[in-house]
């Protein structure tokens, strides 16, 4: 059999066969799952229900308009104050309140300066809209009482509002909000493998060296092949890992169909998977995603595989020099944000052009439409540009990986290892 | 014809002239000794008859061909000094893997390491991990994995070391075996009394350079220093005579030394003169050890770093 063949089955099989392998593949979609679901529990349960003291010298508020108030938005609660003011400016919490509003005398025609809540407590950013909002309804009933605007007038007023929708001439089928979905999850997605298998590359050449098998196995093969070979099949196991998760969702979906969408929700969830389905080109994300996952793997792999060789047993060591290579890693997916939100401008444009952040930025601006969004000869020279990135850096880095991996003894610099990379 | 020829081998570091113009020849079937005290570049020579270093010039010459480290590996058996096995790995599958990147069919290595494991009593290691093997026992997987596919040329850099004297003499027998169906070793070792037990060439490097090239009794030959140990019946004679000086005085015996110009015969001619009785009369050979040490003797015991210029 083949050598290189002999080593990528070797890495393969070891990982594959180890339990961490098993439980990460069956744990990280539901841990996934739990992040998802878990902080928008968290997010709608954590903000408090306020309560607060309006006090009113405007004279334009009262107790009716603020009750109403309360009965369509109960996520926190104005009470309009009658009373002894200075009791509650002093003691608001001792009588139960969060925090006061005084509303100062006003002119409902010239309208209020800010608001202050008064608070012992500072709250969150959303407790305090909550509130604004609701302050804002109320204004709002003043000032059409004032008018004169009836129950009528006012439904009209209300209901006519513009939504506006785009459409995408040359890929009428693209839908934003879906593509912003699938594009950060796929993103996303890569990130973690770069990061989790890069570091696996790292770790098993760290092995060799401080297991002493490294000069062993160049006796036999070529460094270059060993190296590869690991790459290689570190890359099948995330590729397996990823196919796992696809089968294991289309079982779900499967499953959630057969069951006939028996609960609101699980039909919700159907149509919303259908729509997404229908909505993108499912052939073409899941090619781009393989290929920009396996082009970034083995871009990224190679430099990690290359600072695994120059290392010693020291974690400390090879964290510190793998710093510059996991930066490029996270700022590419920095720049996801404004690239999701304008997917067509000129950051997004060369960001996903570039190889060091082109897996990651190219995979978030696909779903929005290959070639409404992302024309033809875009992809074409990102991914052209990604296969001459990835055979530059494992270039360079078999270069650096032959010296470094039969040397013991003090780190190198990046400076020492480019010199080992470029002398002849 | 040689087995392994090296022609002017040399190999600069940057800071370091680990390997300055080597030369020397293997013949086939026999032990080789390459002897050098730490850091004379021993490994480095090794890396290079192995392929895994290129040499910066010079050449090698492998069974008449030069040598082709893609093809000529397989032909190769190297033991490196610092020894590895991936730890996690069970013994008989690392075994396989090893011998499979030598080639051989995995059918073959299959059966090749059975065998191997029966004659050094190692059968039940199969499914163990590397990680519970004592030290000596690794030693011995290392060893079999080496030898496995039948190489022409077995390199072992210091193969002893870590084995207690029973697992020691196994090895070493061995060696001999292999020797003796036609194996070439190279043995390379700073511990002289196995060289002498073992190997029929030696050469000896220190500082990168090739300071010594023969059998081992050439060697004892040469650095002899005409010493002779006689001993005698009853009281020690209180001779002096201008053919010998006398190093010294033991209980039964003396050392000698024959001044140049003079023949042993003479110096017993004196003794017998004297009236003693010559119970026995020895040249006194150096052991490996006395001429390694007055070889390397004078030079630095640690290798000072250099410039070197090309």
């Amino acid at each position: 059999m083949n050598k290189s063949v002999l080593i990528i089955r070797r890495e393969y099989l070891t990982r594959v066969r180890k339990k961490t392998f098993i439980i990460s593949t069956i744990l990280f979609p539901l841990l996934y799952l739990l992040l998802i679901f878990g902080t928008s529990y968290i997010a709608t349960k954590s903000s408090k229900e306020l309560r607060v003291a309006l006090i009113d010298s405007s004279g334009l508020f009262d107790r009716g308009l603020v009750n109403r108030a309360n009965m369509e938005d109960s996520s926190n609660t104005l009470e309009y104050f009658t009373g002894n003011t200075d009791s509650v400016i002093s003691n608001f919490s001792e009588m139960g309140y969060d925090g006061y509003i005084v509303i100062p005398p006003a002119n409902w025609e010239s309208g209020l300066p800010e608001i202050t809540l008064k608070a012992d407590k500072t709250h969150g950013i959303t407790s305090i809209y909550g509130i604004q909002n609701k302050l804002n309804g109320i204004w709002n009933n003043i000032k059409y009482q004032k008018l004169g605007v009836n129950e009528a007038t006012r439904a009209t007023l209300e209901k006519n509002k513009i939504s506006l929708r785009e459409e995408n001439q040359k890929d009428k089928a693209s839908n934003a909000g879906i593509a912003t979905g699938v594009g950060y999850l796929s993103a996303f997605l890569i990130y973690f493998i770069l990061l989790l298998y890069g570091s696996q590359v790292m770790m098993g050449v760290m092995e060799e060296k401080t297991n002493r098998i490294a000069e062993v196995m160049v006796s036999s093969i070529r460094p270059f092949q060993l190296m590869l070979g690991k790459i290689i099949g570190i890359s099948l196991v995330a590729l397996t890992q990823f196919l796992l998760w696809i089968v294991f969702a289309l079982i779900i979906y499967n499953i959630t169909k057969a069951s006939g969408g028996s609960s609101n929700m699980m039909s919700g969830a159907l149509e919303g998977i259908q729509k997404v389905v229908s909505n993108i080109n499912v052939p073409l994300i899941l090619f781009c995603f393989g290929f920009y996952l396996l082009g970034g793997f083995f871009f990224y792999s190679a430099l990690y595989a290359a600072i695994g060789s120059a290392v010693n047993e020291d974690m400390r060591e090879a964290q510190s020099l793998s710093f510059p290579i996991t930066m490029l890693v996270i700022f590419a997916v920095a720049l996801m944000a404004p690239v999701i939100s304008d997917p067509t401008s000129d950051l997004a444009v060369w960001a996903s052009i570039i190889p060091f952040s082109s897996p990651i930025i190219m995979m978030a601006r696909i779903p929005f439409g290959v070639p409404g969004t992302v024309p033809y000869w875009q992809l074409g020279l990102s991914m052209a540009l990604l296969i001459l990135g990835f055979i530059f850096t494992t270039w360079f880095a078999g270069k650096i990986y032959r010296t470094g991996i039969l040397m013991y003894g003090k780190k190198p610099s990046w400076k020492e290892m480019l010199k080992w990379a470029f002398r002849k | 014809m040689s087995l392994l020829e090296a022609r002017n081998l040399k190999k600069y570091y940057a800071t370091q002239k680990a390997v300055d113009d080597i030369s020397f020849s293997v013949a086939p079937g026999s032990i080789f000794g390459l002897l050098g005290p730490n850091g004379a570049g021993k490994t480095t020579l090794l890396r290079m008859i192995t392929g895994i270093f290129f040499p910066d010039s010079g050449e090698i010459v492998f069974e008449g061909k030069r040598f082709d480290p893609m093809k000529d590996v397989e032909r190769i058996g190297y033991m490196p000094e610092e020894r590895g096995l991936y730890k996690k790995m069970k013994i008989g599958e690392q075994a396989m893997y090893l011998a499979q990147l030598k080639g051989l069919s995995s059918s073959e290595a299959s059966r090749l390491i059975k065998q191997w494991f029966v004659r050094l009593e190692m059968e039940s290691w199969w499914n163990k991990k590397v990680e519970d093997l004592s030290k000596g026992m690794s030693q011995k997987l290392q060893f079999v994995t080496t030898v496995v596919h039948n190489p022409k040329l077995v390199i072992l850099d210091e193969p002893f070391s870590g084995l207690d004297p029973v697992n020691s003499n196994v090895i070493k027998d061995e060696i001999f075996n292999l020797a003796k169906n036609g194996a070439t070793i190279i043995f390379s070792t700073h511990r002289m009394e196995q060289v002498e037990e073992i190997c029929d060439h030696i050469i000896l490097v220190n500082k990168g350079q090739k300071i010594l090239d023969g059998t081992v009794r050439e060697a004892k030959q040469k650095y002899k220093a005409s010493l002779f140990r006689i001993s005698f019946d009853g009281e020690l004679p209180q001779q002096e005579h201008p053919s010998f000086s006398t190093i010294k005085r033991e209980s039964h015996s003396v050392v000698v030394k024959i001044n140049e110009g003079s023949s042993s015969n003479e110096v017993i001619q004196s003794f017998m003169n004297g009236g003693a009785s010559i119970n026995s009369f020895n040249e006194i050979l150096p052991s490996l050890n006395d001429i390694f040490i007055e070889l390397v003797e004078g030079t630095p015991t640690a290798r000072q770093f250099q410039t070197v210029t090309n």
